[in-house]
């Protein structure tokens, strides 16, 4: 559990500031900030990150399997090596493709030799939720599936206290979407997946949160099954019920709410629009959470003060959740996606818009705020 | 992971049927269960239930502890103990406060004796959840707070291979609504967790699914808090991904549904009405999950095809879920109110209504047959 208080914790790196008459101008009626210091640090971000960002040292640590054979096997290697770091990371499908036909062969021999006189069964795919990002909070099931797995492919929003829990002989493989995952290439690495499974090896697909909300795990369990593989699917806690439960906010509760709503703020082609259909979103009688909703956050609010939902619904936006890094921001609706920017949020990050917000212990209830920044320890 | 055939076990105390041409001439254009049997047999469910029915042995043996003390005790004690099986239920919590205030007091003494020089600090009240009942998809967290806790109260949603897995010396409480729960003996127990609390117990409230969904865990909690006792929430697996993943339906997936929506079936007053009003929640491009919706359901799938969603939208009822005594039945919206009570399903029931429900690997069986019943082996 982190422990959540006002003042955030200052980095060496960041510099701060209070808020400035400046920014109280733009609404002459409510006294914001002047409590509460806003940290304003992009890079800060990125370095204590619980998440494997896509240019981070875990990633290229975890990686460098696949680095080493490939600078050792310069002269057989069909893609010649760019000298520099940048080159390298624009052919990292390339690079990954050679090491992985490696690792089948090795593990193929494996089975052979340990299966000599026993018909040899296909390996599982697994599909497993991890939960927001603390690793207690995955499920038994997951733990002992993760350890016994040899080859486990992730992305970016499986936390790194996750990864750490591999076994020591299994192989890590970056498949975020920022890997610059092309389509051809996604391909071969599917059939490898197959190859692998066919091979006898364990193989897992490591999802944040849960992976039948919003983790795109239906895409990926009917390319698989549609081959012929059998995939199965271990749930995880998703990023909503972690979320509540560390900060005390009942998704439903009588008389508040009687219905909870996940929601995705993806948009179309990537603009500012959300994708989801707002009018029979704004009812006060129910919760509603965004997944993804960092960047059509402004647009959604204001779609649902539009079709009526209260401009004062109590909401928070929370930054990386259960983990030790977990900053929020409550306010109320008409507020929010202005807090959200004064504190630069960055995904993933999780709304939650609703009466029953309120009802956390941390809901400022002191009427002179309109929000709070807070951090964990 | 329950494996799920076509074809039912057949218990040898139930007797199987197959459908009679009574069934059939309700809808004359359905071809109904020809290759598969119903099973009737309502003492059947009760005795091989997975979660702990009131009246049931594992109930009985759990709470012999206070049982067993109050018959030594019976002339020092308040009540009166009548001689029958029966009576005793109904005294239920009298038997258990005399019982529980001694348990109180050898803690008391246990932590004074261990804290000798130190200052005794205060134990702290967990809010698990449990999940649907299988119990590898407890967290990594809830485990390690189930295994060193003193005092675990627990309710019907929550499976008796869980609470198998607390530690020897721990005390079990049946506290679900249908234990006689009279307002004024709720706030004795309420009274008595807090005196656990402040000698330094660790207690713990069990919850099944996740607490802050549909658990009244919001309830619980606001009281504990106002009495000054902090609560920490551990999520659990909520039914709705528990379900999703053992069937294999996406909540959430591109193209088919953007959004996902629990909602509870109660009703006011026990009626047959739903609390929620079903008019928002008539959108295709959303998935429903229902939560204790067996009674409204024909209420409800009506309201819904009123409002506009196809009649043919894919629907399962999952009872039981994860647990080996797991049946599904999947339907079309229109036929589902008739399909779950012809299989007397009973609760807990989840149901989930979507597009999504065709995109399990077990939907396609329906093509044919209106709907099919399905068991866990």
């Amino acid at each position: 559990m982190a422990v959540v208080t006002r003042i955030p914790s200052l980095s060496a790196s960041c510099s701060v500031s209070s808020s400035t008459s400046k920014t109280q101008s733009r609404k002459s009626n409510y006294f914001s900030l002047t409590q509460v210091f806003s940290v304003r640090c992009s890079l800060h971000s990125q370095a204590t990150s619980p998440f494997t960002e896509k240019h981070s040292v875990e990633r290229y640590e975890r990686d460098s399997w696949l680095y080493k054979y490939q600078f050792q096997n310069l002269s057989t290697s069909s893609c010649p090596v760019p000298p520099d770091q940048e080159s390298i990371r624009e052919y990292e499908i390339a690079l990954q493709l050679p090491e992985l036909r490696k690792l089948l062969e090795v593990l193929r021999e494996k089975r052979e030799s340990e299966n000599r006189d026993k018909r040899r069964g296909p390996g599982n795919v697994f599909l497993v939720g991890t939960g927001p990002g603390d690793p207690e909070l995955l499920t038994v099931k997951a733990l002992r599936v993760i350890q016994s797995a040899d080859l486990l492919l992730y992305d970016r929003l499986v936390s790194d206290d996750v990864l750490n829990l591999v076994g020591p002989n299994a192989r890590l493989l970056y498949v975020g979407k920022t890997a610059g995952y092309h389509s051809r290439t996604q391909e071969e690495i599917h059939e490898l997946l197959l190859s692998f499974a066919e091979a006898g090896a364990n193989v897992v697909r490591l999802k944040g949160g849960d992976p039948l909300v919003f983790g795109r795990g239906g895409e990926e369990m009917d390319f698989l099954q549609q081959q012929g593989i059998g995939v199965k699917v271990i749930p995880g806690i998703t990023a909503a019920s972690g979320i509540a439960a560390e900060l005390g906010i009942p998704l439903t509760h009588r008389g508040v709410a009687n219905s909870v709503r996940f929601l995705t703020g993806h948009s179309k082609n990537g603009g500012t629009d959300p994708l989801f259909v707002v009018e029979n979103a704004a009812d006060p009688d129910s919760t509603l959470v965004v997944y993804m909703g960092l960047s059509t956050l402004p647009s959604l609010a204001s779609k649902l003060m539009h079709r009526g939902l209260p401009q004062d619904t109590p909401a928070v936006a929370v930054e990386r959740g259960t983990t030790p890094q977990q900053r929020m921001v409550l306010a109320e609706l008409k507020d929010l996606a202005y807090e959200i920017t004064l504190n630069q949020l960055v995904s993933p990050t999780l709304i939650i818009i609703g009466k029953v917000v309120a009802l956390s212990p941390l809901w400022p209830h002191v009427k002179k705020e309109t929000s709070s920044l807070m951090e964990a320890n």
